[in-house]
Parts: C-alpha cells; structure tokens; sequence
C-alpha cells in the first residue's frame, strides 16, 4: 500500500513538475512577447521558449568535469522538490511538510548547486557573475525574510497551506489588503529573486559575457533554463500564496502569479541595470524599511505570540 | 528515426542563437536588424555573448589573418550543430581587399560556411533572408557545413596553416591555435 | 573505578603516556586516539543524578567539592567526546605540531566542567583547559605569528578568568557556598529584591564565557588565534572549546525564570541584551568573513558567527529558544567539524592558508570536496543537511516573539554566511587549478574514513534530527521549561509549523535522480580541459595566459566593502589594542621609577608606609 501511494506522489510530482516547467516556460515566452511590443518589436512566438528549450536538449555540449555536471543538476533538483511543498491553487503535494523558511532555503540549495556548477567551469566571468548574484542576495533576501515574518506573525502559522486558508472567503481576506506594505517590500524583492532589470548585474552579457552561464552550452544550459523557469514559477507561487489568496483552480492560480510576472516585466522593460552596490544598498533601503514596518504594524496589532 | 531527425531539425530551425563576430565592417546593420525596425527576434534567432551558447557564428566583412585565428578558434570553441554565415562580400572573395597581403579571400577555404550574404553593405533585408534561408535550409537537413569541417579537417587545417604560417614572426605556436578542440 | 572520577583520570593518564612518548608522533597520536576512545567507553556507565563529592580542607574551612551529572553536561560530554574521537582519529595522520598530551588535558579539563557541582572545581577545570589549549597554539605553522596567537589568547582568557573569579568571590561571600546549584538559587531568589546586585554577578562571569565564545565584543582574538593555531587542533578550538561558553551561559541563564525584571517584548531585559549581543556577533561575524583571504581566518569568524547563534537562542530561554540554540550547538560542532578537518586536509596538502592561491583543487581531492560542499550546505542551513533544523528553529523562536530587528538581523548574518561560504568553496575548490597543484593527492585512507564518517554524519543527523532532539527535550525539562512535542525522530517540531525530514530526503532525492536521468538522456556532452575555456575569442598561450591568472578569487566580494564601509571603520580590535598599549605605557612609566636609586626606594618605601598606617587607620 505503502508502495503504491508513494507511486501516486511520484507520479503527481513529475505532474507538478510538468506543469511548473510549462508555465514558467510560457511565462518567458509571454514576457519576451510583451518584451517586444513594448519595444515596438513583433516579437518571438510565445512558444519560443518550448523551441528554446528543445533545442538546447538536442545540442551538443561540453563538460568541465563531474563537479560541472553534478552542479548544474542540483541547480533544478532543489528547485523542483521545493515545488513539491507549494500550495498550487487547492492542491499541495506533502501539505504536512509545506513550511516557509524551508522551502526559501530549498531554494537556496538549488543556487548553492548552480554556483558550484558553473564556478567548476574555471571561468572568471562566471565567478564574477556568482559574486554578483550572491551580493545581490544579501539585498533582496533581507526585505524578503522581513515580510516572511511579519506573515508568520499575521497568519500565527507556518504552513504555506493554512496561510492560503486564512485568506479565503474572498478579496478582503487576502494578505494584500491586510499587509500592503509587506506586498509591496517583496514585490521588489522579486524584482532582484528574478535577476529582472534593474538587477540583471549577474547576467550582463554586454559586460562579463553573461556571466554564471557563460560556459553553459545544450543540455548544461537547458538546464539553467529549467532552474530559471521553475524559479519562477515558485516564487511568483509563494507571492500568491502569501499575499493574494491562492486560488480555487489552477487557472486561476497561475492568472494571479502572471499579474505579478507582468508588474516584473513592465519594470524590466523601463529600467537600466544598476550597479551591484547601488543595488544592494537599494534593497536595504526602501524595500527593508516597508518590510520592517509592516512587521511592526504587525506586532502592534497584537500579533506578539506569547510563550 | 529519420521522423524524429526531422523534428528535431524543424525545431533547430526555429531555434537559432547567434554570435556575431564583428571586427570587420558591417557591424552596424545588426542593431537594426535585432531591433524594432526588422526584429529578428520572430525568427527565434537571438544574439549570444559566448560561442558554447550559439548556434550561428555570423562572421561581417573582411578578416584580417590575425582575426582569421580567433575565428577558427571561436568556432571551435562551439558545438555542433553549428552553421557559419558569410556576411558581405569580403567573405566570399576578399571584396575590396582582394588584393591585400593580411586579408583572407575566401572564408570557405578556413572554415565551413553554410551561407553567403553578398553585398557591401548587405542591408538588414538581406540578413534576415538568409536567416529564413538558413532556416528553411536546417529545416530540409542540408546545413551541415560542421560535419563537412569534420570530414575534410585536414584539408581545413592545411589552408589555415598555410595563411596562418605568415603571422608566425609577430605571433607564437600557431600549431596549438588550429588543433580542433 | 566510579565512571565520573574516570572521566578526569582516564585522560590524565593518557596525557602522561602521550607526553612521555611525544618523540614519537605516530605513537603519540594513537594513545590520544585510544585515550578519547576510553574515555567515551567511561561515558556510558555515567547517568543523570550522578554525584561524586569530596571534602576540602581549606584555610580551616571545610568546603565541599563535587562532580555531579546533569543532562547538559551529559550532552556536552558525548558531543565534545565523539568529536575528540573523529578528530584524534583523523590527527593519526596529520602532520602539524599538535601536542597530543595538552590536547587530552584539555580533554580532562573539559569533562571537568561539564561535570564539576561547585565553582571552586569549575573555576579551576576552567583554567585547566584554558592553560593547556594556550600551550597548544604555540606549535603553529608560523613560529612568531602563533606565539602572537597564544598571547592574545592568554589575555583574553586571563581577563575572561579574573572575571569569573570575582565573581566567584562575591557570591560565596554571600552565600558562604561554592555549590552551583545552591548559589544559582539564591540569586534567583533575591532578583525580584536586588537585581543590580544580580546582574552585576553574572554579568561578571558572563564576560569569561563570551570571551571562551567568542562573543561580540570579545571576537577579536578569534581569528588570531584560530588562523595560527596548529591545524590539527584548530577543528577542536572551533567545535568543542566554544561550546564552554555556551555551557556557561546555560548554568546562569535560567535566572531570569519567574522573576520581576522589567521586560521587552515579553523578554526580561536582561536576556534582551544578551539577544542582542548574539545578534551582532552573527552579523560581525559573517560580514568579516567574506572579507578574509585566510581560510583558517574566514572560518573563524564563521564560527564565532554561529556563536552568536546559538547565544541568540538560548538567551530567549522559552522551549523553543533552549532547544534551537542547543540544536545549534550541536549542529555547529558537526558542521564546523567537518568543514575545518577538510580545510586542515587540505591545507596539509597545499601548504598555504590563502585563498587567492588556491583554486581548482576539486579535480584533485574530490572527496575532500564532497565532505566540504556538504558541511557547507549544511552550514548554510540547507534541508536535508545538519544545520537546516536549527537555523529554522532559531528563527521561528525568534518571530515567536516579535522581535524583528534581531530576526532580520540574523537572516542577513544567514545570508551573508552563503557568501564567506561560497567564497571560500569557489577559491579553494572551484576555478582553475593552478600548475603548482599538479601533484596533490587525495587524503590518505585514514582521512577518506574520517570524511566518509563526518558526511554520513552531516546527512544522518539531518534527516533524523530526533536522536539529538531527545536528549535536548529532557535538558529543556531539567530547567522546568516544558519541551517541545516530539514525534518520531524524523520530525522537528517549531514553533509555527512542524516538518518531516525523512521526506524531505525523499524528495530531494527523487529530484536529484529525476535530474541525472534527464541528464543522461539528452544530448552527450564531450568533456574538455580547463584551458579550453572562453577567453573573447584570444588565444590562451598567445597571452601567456596561466591559470593563476584566469582565476577570480581575490577580493571576490569588493562592491561590499563600499557599502559597508561606515560599519568597518569601528574597530573593536583597535579598542583592545589601545587598552594594552596604555597598560605597556603605565607599565613603562611605573618601570621609570625603579632606576636603581637607593634614595628613590628610601621615599618610596616611607611613602608606602604612611599610605599603610593610613589604611590600616581607616578600617580600623
């Protein structure tokens, strides 16, 4: 019985995975498209990204060696376990394991393999680019994990499943009305989880060759892809499940993470990169002191849970 | 099997990045052609910062034999499939510097080219249709200039050693620059 | 032989042995090796509630003297022995001048005070260890730069001590008793009466346990110390020697239970402050971390960034606070361990401790960095690894309580601990592998075992947390805190939600095969040296270009340095540099009086003598 339950979660978790993948695929593709007619372009069918990806699989590619490989596979493998605790819509994988910080930091595994991965490849440019990336960390987890808290102290929970429950029953229960500084710290955050300009300082491909990838070719960058793809996914998917209410459907779940993915976008489109400094020294700024306030607020609506 | 060749070669052809190796002239009709006014986006061909990325080394104008090193060894540098597109005339026959003592005639000779555009200054029109040619060409399977370069290696490695031999006074070990990688 | 008494005797012994037989390293190394394995066989015939006491005539006054066991020092013992014995068997074929009879001292010295009942044994196990760990880091790679070492070390511990022992003098005077238990009563009875008075006592012997712990603002002598300690003893100063303070910090800490003291946020402010000290250690610590080319320096201040940790937790002293923070501790001492005995492996074999000259060594040594990535995985907070578990629990016993600040505060030292370490992995292990490095061979077997053992370990102890959280619940118990809810060993419990991570392994397994599958599916790949690499089209050796060149590693994170620059100009190192030159200064003007003049001694001598009678007047 044991066996073949845990064939159904198998099963059910290569769906998600499937699902994450595509969406986050179509997004790309979707944001290239506004992308361009932003820019007054026609623009790639929103499909590219599927071709994209296909190709890559089918190209040939080098290796610097097993520590490449292995880096650039516990680059997505995280990624994609972390997907199995996200409330999608009405339905969670494990809800029992569906815990905040771990899947922040589950995330943070898959980053920690692909650094390994692409700083195994010896080249400066990539090293350059994961010291970028990782400075820019410091700033964007900071405000990030300043609104995790203040909605662990607003929900008295931390279960991204019954944070979603809290919330139904319709738009004046959702987080965003209840916290709109908090939503508005970690939609910048975003900006920076993303790499999105103005914080693209870790893959300039005009200024370090675009950095942590600058070695990936074929699979190993299909794989990047897939990293950034399910990244997106998960963290537009946290975004809603935090501060807009999750979803009745999965339809609807992933219309609300691509209003969010579209607020992303419109920025990109406007803005020029920063530099890493002036970037991070951003977050610690604005985005934190909306975080930090929003935590007070909190706090002095009585969410102090005495022990 | 020869279906799913064929899928994956359909797909390859709606798939191509680009590395564009410009040190000779004509790189100024790429920022148009990349951009609003012919966007070469819809094609799914985009600009790539490093040959392990792309797919397409598109090589503008004259090439220097000192450049001509660099070029094999970016090629190289990239992995099948891979297709070279010759842009201007200099590719094809030395252009204007038909007749210079540092500058290559023909690209072909070095390095596989799949297509030519000819022209100087070929206008982002004709860029745009030779990535449609090349595309429907990828597309039938009949790009294959890197198998061709596999094939026939020494014959390459022969041309290239023999016009490389004359920059051996300024620069050193030209054996180590041309080995295939 | 009573099993306490044995604990003290066993090393002692084999402190004499290994000292006899120092000629010999190899012998040497093995009686270490089998003493702590003797002593961790003594471990198992002791239990909560044991007491040993003895009585001591001392200037006619009768005091009693005793060795008792609570489940603490229980826990301490196992930890800090277990990791004595991985160490000593890895040192078997370590190389570095490690004195293997200061080490089983400092062994002896350290079962002394998890063990001992007053503070008169305490306070002298206390000096014990500190001694001979001191005599230890003499025998450094660098002969000057580690007596440098030591002799920061020896003030900091000899400031630390004379603390303690007013304060050891001021309580006994008011309780005419040296028994912990009794005296750690009477304080907490007079608190809601007295609490300056309190305060003032512990705080006392808290500044001895901050310095063992390396507490803001007595870290500075960390990284001297620890960077030019001899290697193989570094992993035991990081591990072990900074959990004393942590020790210490608990037999006081529970002060503070049921009493009147003014609160913050629901935290006596005592605490608070304490809290606060943690925090700050957390974030010194890891933003000078990222900062140091020394990778024996930059893992010191990650340790006693960890440090700051666990203080943090302990100080809120609710469940989930006593049990993060000792969750930590453990974890700390797993992780630390395995990081520092890689980085001592591998520093045995390069034969440099910067960074920048380093690189690449993964193709040589990649076990070593497997267990490396791991223990950093794991130091990160990583699921599955050791180290997720407490992390996540210190920061939901911190929200718990509202206290923002020093939450975030401690995420960003979190983050900023992703940094040191992934500087340290990229330079060391990742990039281009320098020519120098051509020969360098894996670990011997010996290591091989002990990195096997400590990555299964790291990854055991991740994914069934419950085998130490057990002994920690029954610890929370023993202070009168009720303990979290346990249910399984595979679950940890916190305050907000509760995870499973057994399958939590499951998952990120089963992704990680799903990866190597899709992986081997796709298109091959063809495997090229380092030197092929992308250079913009140059030819490599047209530009001489070496590896060494094409190696970024040095000052990796210097966009930092402008931002926190307003931060770094506070030098707290500066403070107790200027502190000890004004002492040499007085020292010098005091020397300047003893010229050797008899009729300067005649004046001094009746100068001396009418500030006597004067004295002697007054209290009379």
């Amino acid at each position: 019985m044991v066996i073949v339950e845990f064939l159904i979660k198998l099963a059910q978790g290569f769906g998600i995975g499937a699902l994450a993948l595509a969406t986050g695929l179509l997004f790309g593709g979707i944001g290239r498209k506004i992308m361009a007619r932003i820019q007054r372009r026609y623009g790639p069918p929103f499909t590219q990204n599927y071709i994209d990806l296909f190709k890559l699989f089918s190209k040939g590619s080098v290796s610097h060696g097993w520590a490449f490989d292995l880096g650039l596979v516990a680059g997505f493998a995280p990624m994609l376990a972390a997907l199995m605790f996200l409330p999608i819509g009405p339905f969670t994988l494990l809800p029992s394991d569906s815990s905040l910080i771990m899947i922040v930091y589950l995330m943070m595994m898959a980053y920690l393999g692909m650094a390994m991965g692409v700083l195994a490849s010896g080249n400066p440019n990539s090293a350059i680019g994961m010291s970028r990336a990782l400075m820019l960390m410091t700033g964007y987890e900071v405000p990030f994990a300043a609104v995790i808290f203040s909605v662990y102290l607003f929900s008295k929970t931390g279960y991204l499943t019954q944070i979603v429950a809290q919330q139904a029953g319709g738009f004046m229960n959702w987080n965003i009305v209840k916290m709109p500084l908090g939503f508005l710290a970690i939609e910048i955050a975003l900006q920076g989880m993303l790499g999105e300009k103005p914080f693209d300082q870790a893959i300039a491909p005009a200024e370090i060759a675009s950095g942590p990838m600058v070695e990936l070719g074929g699979k190993y960058l299909g794989f990047g892809m897939i990293q950034h793809s399910v990244g997106l996914f998960l963290e537009t998917g946290i975004v809603v499940d935090l501060f807009l209410g999750g979803a009745p459907n999965f339809w609807i779940f992933i219309a609300k993470q691509f209003v969010l993915y579209f607020i992303v976008i419109l920025v990109d489109a406007i803005l020029p990169r920063l530099r890493i400094h002036e970037s991070t020294s951003f977050f610690w700024k604005l985005p934190l002191f909306l975080g930090i306030l929003q935590a007070v607020i909190v706090i002095i609506q009585g969410g102090v849970l005495n022990v | 099997m020869s279906e799913w060749t064929e899928i994956v070669d359909y797909f390859r052809g709606r798939s191509m990045w680009m590395l564009h190796y410009c040190t000779g002239c004509g790189a100024i009709e790429l920022p148009p052609t990349m951009t609003s006014r012919w966007d070469m986006e819809r094609f799914g061909i985009t600009p790539m910062a490093t040959p392990r990325q792309a797919d397409i080394l598109l090589i503008t104008g004259y090439l220097a034999i000192k450049t001509l090193k660099r070029v094999v060894y970016t090629y190289e540098q990239m992995q099948a499939p891979k297709w070279v597109l010759g842009f201007g005339s200099c590719t094809i026959n030395g252009g204007i510097y038909w007749d210079s003592y540092n500058v290559i005639e023909r690209l072909d000779k070095y390095i596989p080219v799949d297509i030519y555009i000819a022209g100087c200054m070929p206008r982002p029109e004709a860029i745009l249709d030779a990535f449609v040619k090349l595309k429907e060409m990828v597309q039938k399977g009949e790009a294959k200039g890197y198998e061709k370069y596999v094939k026939n290696y020494e014959w390459y490695k022969a041309n290239q050693d023999k016009v490389l031999k004359r920059t051996s006074p300024v620069l050193k070990e030209i054996e180590k620059v041309t080995k295939i990688g | 032989m009573n099993s306490l008494l044995a604990l003290l005797i066993v090393p002692v012994i084999g402190s004499a042995a290994a000292a006899i037989l120092q000629r010999y390293r190899l012998v040497e190394r093995l009686i270490t090796f089998l003493t702590f394995s003797v002593t961790f066989l003594f471990l198992f015939g002791i239990k909560v509630g044991d007491l040993f006491t003895w009585h001591l005539d001392f200037l006619g006054k009768n005091l009693e003297m005793g060795l008792q066991i609570t489940p603490l020092s229980i826990f301490m013992l196992y930890m800090t022995i277990a990791f004595g014995i991985v160490l000593t068997f890895y040192n078997i074929s370590e190389k570095s001048k490690m004195k293997g009879f200061l080490l089983l001292l400092t062994l002896a010295a350290s079962n002394w005070i998890f063990m001992s009942a007053d503070l008169i044994s305490f306070f002298f196990a206390w000096e014990l260890m500190g001694w001979s760990s001191i005599l230890m880091i003499f025998g450094g790679r660098r002969e000057a730069e580690s007596r440098q070492g030591a002799l920061y070390y020896a003030m900091m511990s000899i400031g630390g001590s004379y603390s303690m022992l007013i304060g050891i003098f001021l309580l006994s005077n008011l309780t005419g008793t040296f028994s912990i238990q009794s005296n750690v009563s009477y304080l907490m009875s007079i608190l809601s009466v007295h609490p300056w008075q309190v305060l003032g006592i512990v705080s006392l012997f808290f500044v001895a346990f901050m310095v063992k712990s390396g507490i803001f603002p007595f870290h500075t002598w960390v990284p001297y110390t620890y960077g030019e300690a001899p290697d193989g003893f570094v992993p035991y100063l990081s591990s072990v020697m900074s959990k004393y303070g942590v020790y210490g910090f608990l037999i006081f800490l529970p002060l503070t239970l049921g009493t009147h003291v003014p609160t913050v946020l629901g935290l006596a402010w005592p605490n608070y402050v304490l809290l606060w000290f943690g925090s700050i250690t957390a974030v010194v610590g890891s933003v000078l971390a990222f900062m140091q080319d020394d990778v024996k320096k930059l893992f010191a201040y990650s340790s006693f960034s960890n440090l700051g940790f666990i203080l943090a937790a302990i100080a809120l002293f609710t469940p989930i606070g006593l049990t993060a923070g000792l969750f930590h501790a453990f974890n700390h001492l797993l992780f630390n361990g395995a990081i520092f005995i890689t980085v001592i492996a591998l520093i045995s074999k390069v034969g440099t401790t910067r960074m920048s000259e380093m690189g690449g060594i993964w193709q040589k040594m990649p076990l070593t960095f497997l267990t490396f990535f791991v223990g950093i995985a794991a130091a990160a907070g990583i699921p599955p690894f050791a180290g997720f578990g407490s992390k996540w629990m210190i920061f939901q016993a911190m929200i718990s309580h509202g206290l923002i600040f020093a939450t975030v505060l401690l995420f960003f030292a979190s983050i900023a601990s992703f940094l040191y370490l992934m500087r340290a992995f990229h330079a060391v292990f990742l990039g281009q592998l320098s020519h120098r490095y051509d020969n360098v061979k894996e670990v011997s077997a010996i290591g091989k075992i002990t990195e096997v053992f400590l990555l299964g370990a790291l990854i055991f102890f991740g994914i069934l947390p419950g085998f130490v959280l057990d002994p920690i619940n029954s610890i929370v118990s023993a202070f009168g805190l009720k303990p979290l809810p346990t249910s399984g060993y595979e679950y940890i419990n916190g305050f907000f939600s509760s995870i499973n991570m057994v399958s939590i392994f499951i998952v990120v397994i089963v992704a990680f095969i799903f990866g190597f599958v899709l992986f081997a599916i796709v298109a091959k790949h063809k495997k090229v040296p380092q030197e092929d690499n992308y250079t913009a089209g140059q030819i490599p050796q047209d530009w001489n270009l070496t590896p060494e060149m094409y190696q970024f590693s040095y000052d990796f994170y210097e966009p930092m340095n402008k931002e926190l620059a307003p931060f770094l100009k506070v030098k707290i190192d500066g403070f107790f540099k200027g502190f000890g030159e004004s002492v040499e200064y007085i020292g010098g003007a005091v020397k300047e009086i003893f010229t050797g003049n008899v009729q300067i001694y005649t004046y001094l001598a009746v100068g001396g003598l009418v500030i006597f009678i004067i004295a002697g007047w007054v209290v009379w």
